[in-house]
């Protein structure tokens, strides 16, 4: 067995992630497991419902899901609900994990006001974005 | 004053990635390899969604709705079979690692963390055997091989 080098335990890392988690918050962090959990859940009915229970129409000799496949399914509440939350629960999760990779530097920790705002403005304009482009399914072309 | 500076960022390097740092793959154990996943599939996760946000728009708005049954087709070639492939490989590996961490942040198992890092891969192992299997069925419907 290769000799050992001497281990300077979680130096580096420790300092790192306990200065992070301060900047980050509590909120932050409990969020961000509520949201985990959440998603395991509405991503297992989203993939269940997408590529299960839909499984397409025949077109041109093969099977494949159609605009009108997609649209029948978000004729229900249901589904539009579960779109839309799953939608608005990764952005959270994403932006707010970023957030969280982006305060490991320090250069990020110095601009936490523009970070935040600046994650702020591209998760909402994300949602919207999310909200508009499944509209012409819902409405049904 | 110069060369002092440099000296410094060079010695901030070598603690930071160098032969005796953390990073340095032998110095690494477990759960820092989890960590580093975790990191990893994250950041490509949230590039993955704003790629599949792009695409329901090219599906969705304007001409979209006419070029639908073109674009699945484009979709169902065995390139983007193999790209969903890694998908469900990085979602599953990191479902399963962040289950984990959830655990551990509610003081379940941190004294096993090991063991629980392999059980929750062992978990993850069983899914990813199940995506394969869906998947197969997607390319090769009613049975395939």
């Amino acid at each position: 067995m290769a000799p050992r080098l001497p281990r300077r335990r979680c130096l580096m890392t420790q300092q790192m992630s306990v200065k992070t988690s301060k900047v980050a918050g509590t909120w932050a962090w409990f969020f961000q497991r509520v949201s985990a959990v959440l998603l395991i859940v509405f991503l297992g009915v989203h993939i269940f419902v997408d590529h299960f229970m839909n499984v397409g129409s025949e077109t041109a000799g093969e099977t494949l899901i159609t605009f009108g496949d997609v649209s029948m399914r978000l004729g229900d509440f249901v589904y539009i609900f579960v779109d839309y939350t799953l939608l608005a629960l990764v952005l959270f999760h994403g932006l707010n994990g970023a957030r969280t990779v982006l305060f490991d530097f320090d250069m990020f920790i110095k601009r936490k006001k523009a970070v935040d705002v600046g994650l702020w403005i591209l998760g909402v304009a994300t949602l919207v974005w999310g909200i508009v482009i499944l509209w012409p399914f819902i409405k049904g072309g | 004053m110069k060369i002092g500076e440099n000296d410094l960022r060079m010695r901030t390097f070598k603690w930071l990635f160098g032969r005796n740092s953390e990073f340095w793959p032998k110095n690494m154990k477990t759960g820092m390899w989890a960590w580093i996943g975790h990191r990893i599939t994250g950041v490509a996760l949230v590039v993955y969604i704003f790629m599949h946000l792009s695409f329901i728009t090219t599906a969705s708005l304007g001409d979209g709705p006419k070029n639908f049954d073109a674009l699945m087709k484009i979709t169902s070639q065995p390139l983007f079979i193999v790209l969903d492939f890694l998908l469900v490989v990085v979602v599953i590996y990191h479902a399963m690692n962040g289950l984990r961490v959830v655990l551990f942040d509610a003081g379940i198992g941190i004294k096993r963390q090991k063991q629980v890092f392999w059980i929750a891969m062992g978990i993850a192992a069983v899914l990813i055997i199940g995506g394969i299997i869906a998947l197969w069925h997607l390319v090769f419907p009613g049975g395939g091989a």
